[in-house]
């Protein structure tokens, strides 16, 4: 008997399980794209992501969100923005290949920094976002903002200092040590390129030829006395260019050997600084105050601007190549998921145009209404084949708001040309107060204007922050204690003061950023401490200059001789050896000038050119 | 407790169902799949109607699922290793493209290590499966399995209103 293949009655049943499979898809799509919507978007940001309803349109290839709300990552009770309505229109054909281009996108009802009604909850794990927010929050720290100290001096303090506390005596052992390792290394090279043999060689050929006599060798005898002449000047031609090389060598091994010394002065500008922070010495330099007084509130700016920065760089990573991705949340492993870009295809996700209608409501002086265009904002850039624009204009009049204005260009395009910029110029607007750390002064700027300028390209980062208010506040928050007679000075300095202008600035690279803020504070305050204490501290720190001075001379000394010692023999050895070789290079010139002459007298020959 | 409990079930009736060894030993190495592949996904529902369409053991299917889905969470890290070699080897990115960006087949999820890892390690081992799942029942039927077929235990089973269920799908 012969066995069916299939078993026809199990249609129906797997017809009615597909049917109900479908059913609990259509039932349930929509409660599992928010939640999947909820719990990517959180994972993406890095913050928690609420949304309070999602509808799919399945006939138009829409979707419909409600009630987006999106945590601040670095303020928890706050929403860095929140949407009433979001409307996205999907490409059906790229929806095909699993792909989301929204081809049209309108938000309304948008707030910015609006209370949560309960706190987000901080997204924790391994995620890019969050590690991005860490190490964002990392970068911050690393900056050496000072705090004003604003100790009165009565008398001038004992400095007690240890000698292995100063940066100047660890850098001079390891000057002194990289000096030992150099003069090695040089012997180790000249040996190597071995000049003194091809000298010696060289010239033993000389001594060799001098004994020769044209008419005696006859033509083919004169001719291989010639023929080994050159083949001696090939050598020290050889010779010479090894003697090149090690030049450069000598000269890059003792650049990096003087820059060692250089970084001698830093250190000891350091150690100063250390030595004078021992004795808690207040401080008039201006630069300083305004780090003190601008210093953190600026690198909160610059570190938010940082962060999305950096995820912008993650999610929207330039060229063709290959994609990972962690695969999805699952019982199973998750492994990676891996894009596969083709050119003039798709990019996994593409927003061709967006348009926003923002509203701000409420009490806010930002209240009003206002209009964004989003550009090109893709997963692929090199795809899409043009950088994202986004760009930002109020259009609400009768406020008392001058305006807004926000762009940026995030620039992916190509892997070698990676550029992100943003820049958002506010006027008229209500700016946040905030307390000066370490001092029991509180600023209320008031109403002004802001502007905020932040640049990536490659590992260079460009930032600019300033406000400037004419309507600026003080209040003191000394809690119940009484203002020492410092702070009083510099109390009456501040409340007499209504014009604010700060300008921080950071520069440099990632790894190594400078920060420089200036105000019109700093300045004012700086002259009338310098005025009332400036005698006082100038004597403290020549105090704390020949202490330092006098523990770190004896060590820096020596090893500036040592360096030097190093660079004069390395130059002189050089010079001999470039001697020894022109020497017998003439020597032998002449001896071929005189075989050659004797080969055929009275015939001018031309200059050999080797 | 309750799933082992049905596992045994499972074990019983299928060894003493009407299907040939070979039957169920086919039923056990496309079930084999739904176990050492993540479930939720396209390639399993072909699989599982395969399960239903096709004259094999749906019980030997549910069997296989059932003894191969701890084997696939141990084996997970083995798939993938061997979907990420296969993703990033440079011969077959141009395969892997071309599916990519082909309509419909990025549902798959083909191009997540784990399921393609698992995928393909499910297709080796799908005929050594079947072949001593075969070697297996038969063996059984031919040593215990008339012994067992007269315990209380398996009239207790086969007398469940699940067993009518199954006999629906019961190899012809």
């Amino acid at each position: 008997m012969a066995v069916q293949v299939f078993r026809w009655k199990a249609i129906g049943p797997l017809l009615l399980f597909l049917l109900l499979l479908a059913i609990l898809l259509w039932l349930f799509a929509e409660p599992v794209a928010k939640d999947t919507s909820e719990e990517v978007g959180t994972e993406l940001l890095g913050t928690q992501v609420d949304i309070g309803k999602l509808d799919i349109i399945a006939k138009e290839a829409s979707v419909d969100l409600s009630a987006l709300q999106i945590a601040d990552p670095f303020d928890l009770n706050r929403n860095l923005v929140e949407a009433s309505e979001i409307s996205l229109k999907l490409n059906p054909l790229a929806l095909a290949e699993k792909k989301f281009v929204v081809e049209n996108f309108r938000l309304s009802g948008m707030r910015f920094g609006t209370d949560r009604k309960t706190p987000a909850k901080p997204v924790k794990g391994d995620g890019f976002a969050p590690q991005a927010l860490r190490a964002v929050r990392q970068w911050s720290q690393q900056f050496d903002v000072p705090l004003l100290k604003l100790t009165p001096i009565d008398t001038l303090k004992q400095l007690v200092l240890n000698p292995t506390q100063l940066t100047t005596i660890r850098t001079a052992q390891a000057v002194a040590a990289r000096a030992d390792s150099a003069r090695g290394a040089l012997e180790r090279s000249f040996q190597q390129v071995n000049i003194k043999g091809t000298v010696d060689s060289a010239r033993g050929m000389v001594t060799r030829l001098r004994a020769l006599d044209p008419k005696k060798l006859g033509l083919d005898g004169t001719r291989q006395a010639i023929e080994d002449a050159r083949a001696t000047l090939k050598q020290l031609e050889s010779a010479k260019q090894r003697l090149n090389a090690l030049e450069q060598q000598v000269k890059g091994g003792v650049g990096s050997l003087t820059s060692g010394l250089g970084t001698l002065d830093e250190a000891r500008r350091k150690d100063y600084a250390f030595a004078r922070s021992l004795l808690q010495l207040p401080t008039f330099s201006a630069p300083e105050i305004g780090q003190a007084f601008f210093g953190k509130v600026s690198i909160d700016r610059f570190q938010q601007a940082l962060y999305y920065t950096e995820l912008a760089r993650h999610y929207m990573p330039p060229g063709l190549l290959p994609k990972e991705d962690p695969g999805p949340e699952r019982l199973r492993a998750s492994g990676k998921t891996l894009r596969f870009p083709k050119e003039r295809d798709w990019p996994k996700f593409l927003m061709q145009a967006g348009q926003l209608d923002l509203a701000i409501g409420g009490d806010s002086p930002l209240r009003g209404a206002y209009e964004a265009v989003v550009q090109g904002l893709t997963s692929d850039p090199s795809l899409y084949g043009q950088p994202t624009v986004i760009h930002t204009r109020r259009t609400a009049e009768g406020s008392a708001i001058a305006g807004i204005d926000v762009d940026a260009v995030i620039d992916h395009v190509r892997p070698d040309r990676v550029r992100d910029s943003a820049a958002a110029r506010l006027r008229g607007v209500k700016l946040p107060s905030f307390t000066v750390p370490g001092l029991p002064f509180r600023l209320n700027p008031g109403t002004g204007g802001a502007n905020l300028n932040f640049a990536l390209k490659g590992d260079q980062i460009f930032g600019r922050w300033s406000i400037g208010s004419n309507q600026a506040g003080w209040a003191l928050d000394s809690a119940g204690r009484k203002l020492n007679s410092l702070e009083t000075l510099v109390w009456r300095v501040l409340s007499g003061m209504k014009e604010l202008s700060v300008d921080a600035r950071v520069s440099g690279t990632v790894r190594s950023p400078k920060l420089a803020v200036s105000s019109n504070l700093d300045r004012a305050i700086a002259q009338r401490l310098e005025a009332v204490i400036g005698e006082e501290v100038a004597k403290a720190e020549k105090m704390v200059r020949a202490k330092v001075d006098g523990l770190v001379a004896a060590k820096v000394e020596p090893v500036r001789r040592q360096v030097a010692q190093v660079r004069s023999q390395a130059e002189q050895r050089l010079g001999l050896e470039e001697k020894g070789l022109d020497d017998v290079e003439k020597q032998l010139q002449a001896e071929i000038k005189r075989l050659t002459a004797g080969l055929a007298p009275g015939i001018k020959l031309p200059k050999l050119g080797i | 407790m309750f799933a082992l409990l049905k596992l045994i079930q499972s074990i019983i009736k299928t060894l003493h169902s009407d299907g040939t060894p070979g039957q169920v030993a086919a039923g056990m190495a496309l079930g084999a799949a739904l176990g050492l592949t993540p479930l939720m996904n396209v390639h399993n529902l072909v699989v599982f109607s395969l399960i239903v369409l096709l004259n094999v053991s749906f019980g030997g299917g549910m069997l296989g699922w059932a003894l191969f889905v701890p084997l696939g969470f141990i084996l997970d890290p083995l798939f993938h290793a061997i979907g990420l070699q296969l993703l990033e080897a440079p011969g077959l990115r141009s395969l892997w493209t071309g599916w990519y960006n082909t309509p419909l087949l990025p549902y798959t999820n083909f191009n997540n290590t784990v399921v393609l890892g698992s995928v393909v390690g499910w297709l080796v081992l799908a005929v050594p499966i079947f072949f001593a799942a075969r070697w297996g029942v038969a063996r059984y039927r031919a040593t215990i399995g008339a012994r067992v077929q007269q315990s209380k235990f398996y009239k207790a089973i086969t007398a469940s209103k699940v067993y009518n269920f199954y006999r629906l799908f019961r190899p012809e």
